[in-house]
This record gives C-alpha cells, sequence and structure tokens, in this order.
C-alpha cells in the first residue's frame, strides 16, 4: 500500500457567471510512496494547486478518493501539512507565534509548544528573529516560517504548493537547497508543486508532469540523481537528459522560461 | 510651484480670520451680538470652567456617550463580525443596513423621545444608533479584508470554526473594526450633543440651545470649541490604537 | 457593499425584498402582541396614515417644503464646496489656507450653530437651508480637493510631454479626473444635507418633514410620526441611489481598480 493513493480523481468548480461547471482535476491517479519527494510539474491551469488542496482535504472532490494509508481523506489532518506559495503567515503574530499555530489549533499535549516551536524555528535557520512580525522579514524568511509552521505538527506528508514561487531567481535556488537539507531531516513524503522544471528535477525523486484542459497526469519520471544534490549535477548528461525529457512532455512553450540555464 | 510652508500659510490664515473677527465689532462693521469675539469667547469660557458649570454639563454628556459607546461596542463589534462571516446574512440584512446608513438617523429622535422618555436613556440610544453602524459594517468589511490564503493555512492546520474565528478572523478583522469605531465616537458625539439639544434639562447640547435662544453667543460657542476638541481628542486617540494594530498592514 | 454582480437592479430587489419580510414580521409582531403598537405603531396603519396624508395634500405641503430646503441648501453647498476644493486642490496656498478651516467643520458639531442661524435669520425656511449647506459643504469640498489633489502623476507627464500648459492641465486633466471624487463627495453630501434639514425643522419650523415628526412626536402621533419618517428616509435612499447611478454613468471610461 502506498503512503498516499489518489484514485480517480474528478475535481470541478462552478464558473464565475454559473454557466456550468469547469472541469479542474479529470480522473486522476497517483501513487506515491513513502518517504519519497515528488514533484509536481506543469503549465499555469493543469490544476497542481487544485491536487494539493485536495489531498490536505481543503477541498472536496466531485469523485474519486485520495487515501493516506489506506484511510480516505475527508478532511484537513495532523498528518498532513501545507506549505504556501504566498506564505499565509498572520502578519499580527510574530515568527515564534506563527510557528506555534498549528500546535495551538491540534492542542499539543506532547512538551511546552514554545520550546518545540522554538527548535523549529532554528531549525530553518531564523535563531535570533522569533520575536519579528512578518513584515519585517524578507520573502525567503517568510517561507522559512512557513516551512517551520508546517514542520512543527510533526507531519508525516508535506505539501507545498510552488512554495518559493513568490521569491527571486537567487533566493528560489538557494531555498530549494535548505529545503532538501531540512527535509533530509526526518525525509517525511513530500509532494512539491512547481512551474520550473529545473526545480522539479533538482529536487524530486520522481517528476510527475501534467497536462492540462482537463487536468491529468501526462507522464512521470524516476530521477536518479544520488542524494545530497548538489549544484555541479545541472551539468551531468543524465541532468540534460532528464530535462529534455521533461520538456517534451511539457509541450510546446508551457512550463516557466529557465533563467539562464542550458 | 513653490509655494511657502504649510505651518505658516495656515497660522496665518487662521490669525487673520481671528483678527478680523476680533476687530470687525470695535469698528462698528458687525454687531456683536450676532458674531461674537474671540475675546468674549475666551473671557467667558474662563467664567464657564471657573464656575464649574463647564463640569456639571460636561459630566452628564460625557456619560450619556461612553454609555451609547459601550452600547453600541458590544452589540457592534460581534454583530459586524458575524454579520461579515455569513454570506445569506449579509444578502439579506445589506439593504436595511446600508439604508439605515444614509438616512438621517437623527430624525428619529422624537420617535426615541416617545419610546424612552426625556432623561438619559433617549440620548444613550441616539448615541447607540450613530455608533453602532459604522462599527456592524466595518466589521462586516474587515472579515472579508482577511485574506483567503489565511483562512486555508489555519484550516490546513486543524483550525474548526470557532479557532479560525478567534485567531484568524478576529485578530485579522481588528484594524477595520478600530477604523468602524472612530467612525461611530464621531457621529456618536454628534448625537449626544443635538439629542440634548433637542429635549433634555442639563448637558451641553441643553445649554447649547438655552445660550442661544438668550443671544449669549459667546459662552454657545464656547462650548461648541469643547465639543470640537473633545471629538478631536476622542478620534486622534482611536486612530492612534488603530495604528497600533496595523503595523503590519502598511507595507502593503 | 453590494457586489457589481446582477447590478443594481438585483440589490433593489434583494433591498424590496428584505423590506417586505421586515415589514411583514413587523406586523405580525403586533397582531401576535409582541410589539405594542402605541409606540411602534404598524405598517398598515403607517400606510394608511400616508395615502391619508396624501389626499389631503398635507403630504404634498411637507415635501415640497422639505425637498425645497434641501435643494437650495445642498445646491449652494455642492457649488462652493467643489468651486473651493478646485481652487484649494489646485493651488497648494490655497488649500493650506483653508485646511485649518475644513478640519473644523469636520470636528465641530455643526448642529449647534443652529441657535446662532437662527438669531440671524429667524426661525425659518433661511436657517434650515443654512444648516442644511453648512452640513452638506464639508464632504463635497474635502472629495473635491482630494480629487484633484490625487490627479495621476503620469496623466499629468504625459499631457505636458505633449505640450500642455497650466491651463490646459487644469481644464482637460485635472477636472475631468477628479469627477469620480467629486461624485463621491456629493453623495456623502446629500446624507449629512438632509439630516441637517430634518433636523433644523425638527428644532423650530412651521412646515416640512421634520417639523411634521416634531410636532406629531410632541402629540405622542407614533404612526403620523413614523409616516413621516418613512418618506424622509425614502428620501434619502433615492437621492443616494440616484447619485450612485451618476457616478456609474461616469464610472465607465475609469480604468484600473475600483
Amino acid at each position: 500500500m502506498s503512503h498516499i493513493e489518489i484514485d480517480d480523481l474528478t475535481i470541478t468548480y462552478e464558473t464565475a457567471d454559473q454557466a456550468g461547471r469547469f472541469v479542474a482535476i479529470d480522473r486522476l491517479s497517483l501513487r506515491i510512496e513513502r518517504g519519497t519527494f515528488v514533484t509536481l510539474v506543469g503549465p499555469s491551469g493543469c490544476g497542481k494547486s487544485t491536487l494539493l488542496l485536495a489531498v490536505d482535504g481543503l477541498i472536496q472532490p466531485a469523485a474519486g478518493e485520495v487515501r493516506v494509508d489506506g484511510t480516505p481523506v475527508t478532511g484537513p489532518g495532523r498528518e498532513r501539512a501545507m506549505v504556501f506559495q504566498d506564505f499565509a503567515l498572520m502578519p499580527w503574530r510574530t515568527v515564534i507565534e506563527n510557528v506555534r499555530l498549528g500546535l495551538e489549533l491540534h492542542r499539543w499535549r506532547d512538551g511546552d509548544p514554545d520550546r518545540r516551536a522554538q527548535r523549529f524555528v532554528e531549525l530553518v535557520g531564523l535563531a535570533g528573529f522569533e520575536r519579528h512580525h512578518p513584515h519585517q522579514l524578507s520573502g525567503g524568511m517568510r517561507q522559512r516560517v512557513g516551512i517551520a509552521r508546517a514542520l512543527a505538527v510533526d507531519p508525516e506528508i508535506l505539501l507545498l504548493d510552488e512554495p518559493f514561487g513568490a521569491l527571486d531567481a537567487q533566493t528560489r535556488e538557494t531555498m530549494g537547497y535548505e529545503l532538501l537539507r531540512i527535509w533530509r531531516e526526518q525525509r517525511q513524503t513530500a509532494l512539491f508543486v512547481t512551474h520550473s522544471i529545473d526545480e522539479a528535477i533538482v529536487l524530486g525523486d520522481r517528476v510527475v508532469v501534467m497536462g492540462k484542459d482537463p487536468g491529468r497526469i501526462v507522464d512521470a519520471l524516476e530521477i536518479d540523481l544520488p542524494r545530497p544534490r548538489t549544484l555541479d549535477m545541472a551539468d551531468s548528461r543524465q541532468y540534460v537528459e532528464y530535462r529534455r525529457r521533461v520538456r517534451s512532455l511539457l509541450g510546446p512553450g508551457d512550463a516557466a522560461p529557465q533563467a539562464g540555464s542550458a | 510651484m513653490t509655494s511657502p510652508p504649510r505651518w505658516a500659510v495656515s497660522c496665518l490664515s487662521v490669525a487673520s480670520v481671528l483678527a478680523a473677527w476680533e476687530l470687525a465689532p470695535r469698528a462698528g462693521l458687525v454687531d456683536v451680538t450676532y458674531l461674537s469675539q474671540p475675546s468674549l469667547i475666551v473671557r467667558s469660557g474662563i467664567g464657564i470652567i471657573a464656575t464649574g458649570a463647564l463640569w456639571r454639563h460636561a459630566a452628564v454628556s460625557l456619560q450619556e456617550f461612553f454609555a451609547g459607546l459601550l452600547l453600541a461596542l458590544l452589540i457592534g463589534v460581534p454583530g459586524g463580525l458575524a454579520l461579515g462571516s455569513s454570506r445569506r446574512m449579509r444578502r439579506f440584512l445589506d439593504p436595511p443596513i446600508m439604508a439605515l446608513y444614509a438616512a438621517p438617523r437623527l430624525a428619529l429622535l422624537p420617535v426615541l423621545v416617545v419610546w424612552l422618555g426625556i432623561g438619559l436613556a433617549s440620548k444613550v440610544a441616539v448615541v447607540f444608533i450613530g455608533a453602532v453602524l459604522p462599527i456592524v459594517i466595518n466589521g462586516a468589511a474587515g472579515i472579508r479584508e482577511v485574506e483567503a490564503s489565511l483562512v486555508l493555512a489555519a484550516r490546513s492546520l486543524g483550525a474548526h470554526r470557532i479557532d479560525l474565528f478567534t485567531k484568524v478572523l478576529l485578530p485579522g478583522s481588528l484594524p477595520a473594526v478600530m477604523a468602524g469605531v472612530r467612525l461611530g465616537v464621531g457621529r456618536g458625539i454628534l448625537g449626544v450633543v443635538v439629542g440634548e439639544m433637542y429635549v433634555s434639562q442639563v448637558g451641553i447640547g441643553n445649554q447649547i440651545m438655552q445660550l442661544g435662544s438668550s443671544f449669549q453667543i459667546d459662552q454657545l460657542l464656547f462650548y461648541t470649541m469643547v465639543v470640537s476638541v473633545f471629538g478631536l481628542a476622542a478620534t486622534t486617540a482611536v486612530r492612534r490604537l488603530e495604528e497600533r494594530w496595523r503595523p503590519w498592514s502598511r507595507e502593503r | 457593499m453590494s457586489g457589481s454582480s446582477g447590478g443594481w437592479r438585483a440589490s433593489l430587489g434583494s433591498g424590496l425584498a428584505s423590506f417586505t419580510v421586515i415589514a411583514a414580521a413587523w406586523e405580525l409582531g403586533v397582531v401576535a402582541g409582541v410589539l405594542n403598537p402605541f409606540f411602534t405603531s404598524r405598517p398598515t396603519a403607517i400606510l394608511s396614515a400616508l395615502v391619508e396624508q396624501a389626499l389631503t395634500g398635507a403630504l404634498l405641503v411637507n415635501v415640497r417644503v422639505s425637498l425645497g430646503e434641501f435643494l437650495l441648501g445642498f445646491g449652494l453647498a455642492a457649488l462652493v464646496g467643489v468651486v473651493l476644493g478646485v481652487l484649494a486642490g489646485w493651488y497648494r496656498t490655497v488649500e493650506y489656507a483653508l485646511d485649518p478651516f475644513l478640519w473644523f467643520l469636520y470636528s465641530a458639531p455643526l448642529i449647534a450653530f443652529y441657535p446662532i442661524f437662527v438669531i440671524w435669520f429667524g426661525l425659518g425656511a433661511w436657517t434650515v437651508v443654512a444648516i442644511a449647506f453648512l452640513l452638506g459643504m464639508p464632504p463635497v469640498m474635502a472629495n473635491t480637493l482630494s480629487g484633484v489633489k490625487r490627479v495621476d502623476r503620469s496623466l499629468v507627464r504625459a499631457a505636458q510631454s505633449f505640450g500642455a500648459r497650466d491651463r490646459d492641465l487644469f481644464l482637460h486633466v485635472a477636472l475631468p479626473a477628479c469627477v469620480p471624487m467629486v461624485m463621491a463627495g456629493l453623495k456623502l453630501g446629500v446624507g449629512r444635507a438632509l439630516t441637517g434639514v430634518v433636523i433644523a425643522e425638527l428644532f423650530g419650523a412651521t412646515a416640512g418633514l421634520g417639523f411634521a415628526i416634531g410636532y406629531h412626536g410632541q402629540l405622542l402621533q407614533t404612526t403620523e410620526m413614523m409616516a413621516s419618517l418613512l418618506v424622509i428616509v425614502a428620501l434619502g435612499v433615492a437621492a443616494t441611489q440616484g447619485l450612485a447611478g451618476l457616478e456609474r454613468r461616469f464610472d465607465s471610461w475609469r480604468t484600473g481598480p475600483g
């Protein structure tokens, strides 16, 4: 049994003018094994974020099912935690209070929530910034808070919805490697959505390519690069081949243009 | 297009008006009974303070004002937040609320007097009606201002309805609520004064009417100034609170 | 607050629906003995009182008096407000000079000037007009000022690059661009001016809707009071909606947020 099983998932939205239903995802099936880092790449509107929301139990499918360890998902749960593209930090809470949010909501009884939150603040490299407010932090730092917040509730599954999409290219790259460093501690099952082919390959054990109209899976690639991933891997022949394949799966002019890469 | 500094021009403008006001009656251009004079106003003001009359009447007005404001807060804040959270309630209650907001609510004064008599209660009611609407309207808008992704994030972390309200929607809409309170304070002050002018035996509004009918414009204007200053102080205080709770959104 | 989807017809529809429900509940409340009709009256009684007033011509007289005072007072307020607002928005010095007075008009309880106006104009229509003017003017002026001041810099620069001089900038860029703000100010001013009319009539007039409310109030005639009140509220809503409609016509060329 896979850790996450997505079976014939169909998700629809009502269109704004109520003219009908828009099919965001059409009979999508996917299996994700425990402890793997799976990246989802696809063009805008292919439903990748929607898929993530469904796995987190924040939206209900029209048909099909998501199962975690065999149990169907009906709503959010402690074993799943999400990191958002726009950080979604409570602006009135300090860094440590934000990280603590999940612990408060789950009525954490396993030790002092503040001490636990502090650990994760340090883990993501923000020691010393505990009493800062989000508006005093840079984009990269805010996302670190978002990651810390997700990790604090000790999830088995990490869902990351284009977490670095709002950051500049430089910070994006750094944060990617930071994320891997943090992920290596516990090796949660991770589902990472991105626009960027490079990000998908560098970070993932497996790249799942999605298409749109309607949202569905086109194909998937196993990435056989050794961990820990390093910068110079991008020059290897293997990497270039992966890149070419993902590119061709995505079709012409779909994924975001890559700044500077081959 | 360089212009002289703001301070200078404003002060000069006010000073010249005050000077003209003071000098015109002296020069015989205007009858002082119609316009009074700054010097007379100051003199009568001192008298009013010295005899304790100011405090006597201000106490009553302040009582009515704060009672009405408190009521407006107690009912308006939860009411506005509840309204903002429910789309169906909004669609139903929107038109009457907006109509009440636009309508001349002070016209309700006679009705309130019939219901509550000529004492404190009717004034408190006027203050309440004036203050509660901006609080409700702003509270409802404030809830909708809270970013959707914050709600999503909280739900993802396991928040249910109550937690969602207390930990996300409430703190998130606080700045808007404060803005509503600020507007409510202004309308409340107006309500007290007009209410007392219409029917009352004591209070600043009552004084204003009495002094008017006895042609004592200098004292009347002094009371008007007092109310203005209080209003300014009150709204500034609320604005300070508003700013304190809003440091994060300044950068938006 | 009502969204743009469905437009004003939908909001009018839902508005009428809510009012009907409230009126029905009110009537039922009286019938069921929950509400004391002495204090609250009832929709059916109010309606028949209105009809009666209309038939005897009393309604028409009151409406005409109040409406006349309102139109005169608000008309003056709009005129003076816009002129002063434009001048203050365009000339920095004028703005600095007028600023303290505008602040005062906004923060003082202007109704307190009623007794002074009575001394100047007597207990008649002119006092009412004066109060309406005094109350209606500040928002018009403040919004006009703001509208002229906040003209999009890029529009100004573009016009200047095409050779516009100050006078052209004023006539062809600033004036048209400030219209939305002026309309917003007018909408605010309408409510305040109408309030002024009603209050001033309440305090000491011999005709008009405000006077009617006070008169019937003193006689504890709740129904007639409510009837006049209803007419005033209806007038206020009509005026605001009318201006909103006008605003929408001007809004059609507005690009950008809002």
